[in-house]
């Protein structure tokens, strides 16, 4: 392999990827590792309209603009929620901080909810952490394997004696999620091109599940959320039953827990129940 | 005229396949000779693009054109990548397996750019090397596309047309011969578009691209997201009398308009085809 081919490409990368102008770019400590400033034009030639800095520009000057595509795709409520400037700012933080190790670009936001835990000074980090799960949560619904679904034929088929220890599993493109504030109301806001709601600090819960390859959610209580948690994690089903029924005051509450149940099962959230 | 070396077929006019016209698409079944599939969009998804992916592989012939298989760079390459490529290509049954001379980054990095190579004897040698490589992984012929580019690197010291052509005959591979950036090219280095045509070994060529372009004034930018313009539909001509005919797809990626329109457009390709062909007989 060839030395000076691996330092062009190092130079070159470090250039393009720079957030600043394009002096600022070849100028940066980076890209003087590999190739002093001043011998940009022993590098690049210019053409009979534009200067090497020009040249390479094109490049630098399209790097960050391709990155916010690919997150503004993502993440549509957090850039809904920020507004234009302040959405590509935030890109142009994360991408320094993570940028792209993959050949596909569905994974170049992989790691912005970690990112607002690294940097909680940022504006809103709180909340724009939850957003950023919510959002991750529903691109990996969105591209997680296809899987059979508990019908109620096979549920019919579980003899009564059996249910007490009976284990319910999930279907791969499930997400159960528990948030700081109240996450919806910004979804809801984005779809529906409404003024983006101010922050809330009110716990939520929220499912997302993908049906005829289309994601969506059911908003949970708490109660409805530690039970389907505890379904989804493989608790026997009176284990998890029983458990819930014990935080249920009266009748009436109790007989949600079959509601819910119901509701779990007709929106295709299992895939089999081991008896 | 000549013939392609691996036998691969004259697929007709295709499209790029883009989500936006998944539903059409299944359910009008436009008359396409071929459909060409973003390789990267579909390696990592169990969800409703390789649903429709299959569907549309079940009615149609599919060939893959990737972004990110980088083999120019000199990092090593990533064979996992590359056994996702193999499955998707036996999955779907695509014809062949194309990606661009260049690299996408080092250190690794992926910009998800095409990044210029220096046209030396040394970087020559090296994707030669990295071609064969990936051929035998691959079990197949890769096919290459000729790049847009908007820098040259002093230290070149051949034309793209000749490192092109060499890189074919030494590394055995086929090439994906983009008219289109072989204009954008042109006018930004300011070489002869024809002189670049006429150096290309037909036989290798086993498809055409054509696309839209946004012209900057002092440089072209290759955006894929307009009409082919009219400069481009003769360079087309000349490279049909030159190459001969092979599978011809229109590439339409920004600002994406509703199928029919991209339909017509290829369409014009096919104008070209027998305009061409009748005119060598």
């Amino acid at each position: 392999m060839s030395p000076e081919l691996e330092r062009l490409q190092r130079w070159m990368q470090e250039v393009v990827v720079h957030p600043g102008t394009v002096e600022e770019a070849v100028a940066s400590a980076g890209a003087e590792r590999e190739i002093p400033a001043d011998r940009l034009a022993d590098i690049v030639l210019p053409s009979e309209s534009m200067t090497p800095s020009e040249r390479i520009g094109v490049y630098q000057g399209m790097y960050l603009i391709r990155m916010e595509e690919a997150l503004e795709t993502d993440y549509p409520v957090i850039r809904y929620h920020l507004g234009d400037v302040a959405f590509s700012h935030l890109i142009e933080a994360y991408v320094q901080r993570y940028p792209s190790r993959s050949y596909t670009l569905n994974r170049l936001g992989d790691h912005l909810p970690q990112f607002f835990l690294d940097r909680s000074d940022w504006p809103q980090a709180k909340l724009l952490h939850d957003l950023a799960r919510l959002e991750l949560a529903m691109t990996q619904v969105f591209d997680e394997e296809e899987s059979p679904v508990l019908s109620a034929e096979e549920l019919e088929a579980v003899p009564p004696d059996a249910w007490e220890n009976a284990r319910l599993r999930p279907i791969a493109a499930f997400r159960l999620l528990h948030f700081r504030h109240s996450v919806i109301p910004h979804l809801i806001a984005y779809h529906e091109d409404r003024p983006s709601p101010n922050p809330r600090r009110r716990a939520s819960w929220v499912a997302l599940y993908r049906r005829d390859y289309s994601v969506l959610r059911l908003e949970l209580s708490r109660a409805e959320h530690d039970l389907l948690k505890a379904l989804a994690g493989g608790t026997p089903l009176g284990e998890a039953l029983a458990v819930a029924a014990q935080l249920q005051k009266s009748s009436s509450q109790r007989a949600k827990i079959f509601k819910w149940f119901r509701t779990w099962i007709a929106e295709g959230l299992f895939t089999s129940i081991e008896a | 005229m000549t013939e392609n070396r691996w036998s691969f077929p004259d697929l007709g006019l295709g499209v790029g396949l883009r989500t936006p016209h998944y539903a059409h698409i299944l359910s009008e079944r436009p008359d396409i000779g071929f459909f060409e599939v973003l390789t990267e969009n579909y390696l990592d998804t169990g969800g409703r693009p390789l649903y429709m992916l299959d569907q549309i592989a079940e009615n149609y012939r599919t060939v893959m054109h990737g972004v990110s298989m980088s083999i120019g760079s000199t990092d090593p390459i990533d064979f996992d990548y590359l056994a996702k490529v193999k499955a998707l290509a036996a999955r779907i049954g695509a014809l062949w397996i194309s990606d661009h001379i260049c690299w996408t980054g080092v250190l690794g990095r992926n910009t998800h750019d095409l990044l210029p190579l220096p046209y030396t004897e040394e970087s020559l040698k090296h994707s030669v090397e990295r071609i064969k490589v990936v051929q035998d992984y691959l079990d197949r012929p890769l096919v290459l596309e000729n790049p847009s580019t908007y820098l040259e690197f002093a230290e070149s010291d051949m034309p793209e047309w000749e490192f092109v052509a060499r890189m074919a005959e030494e590394a055995d591979c086929g090439l994906l011969f983009d008219v289109n950036n072989v204009y954008v090219s042109a006018y930004n280095h300011g070489f002869d578009p024809v002189e670049y045509i006429d150096a290309i070994p037909g036989d290798r060529v086993c498809q055409y691209h054509l696309a839209g372009h946004t012209n900057k004034g002092t440089h072209i930018i290759d955006t894929h997201n307009d009409h082919v313009l009219d400069p481009v539909w003769e360079l087309f001509g000349h490279t049909i009398q030159h190459v001969g005919l092979r599978a011809t797809l229109l590439e339409w990626d920004a600002d994406i308009p509703p199928f029919e329109i991209i339909h017509q457009e290829v369409l014009k390709a096919g104008d070209w085809r027998r305009q061409e062909v009748a005119n060598v007989a």
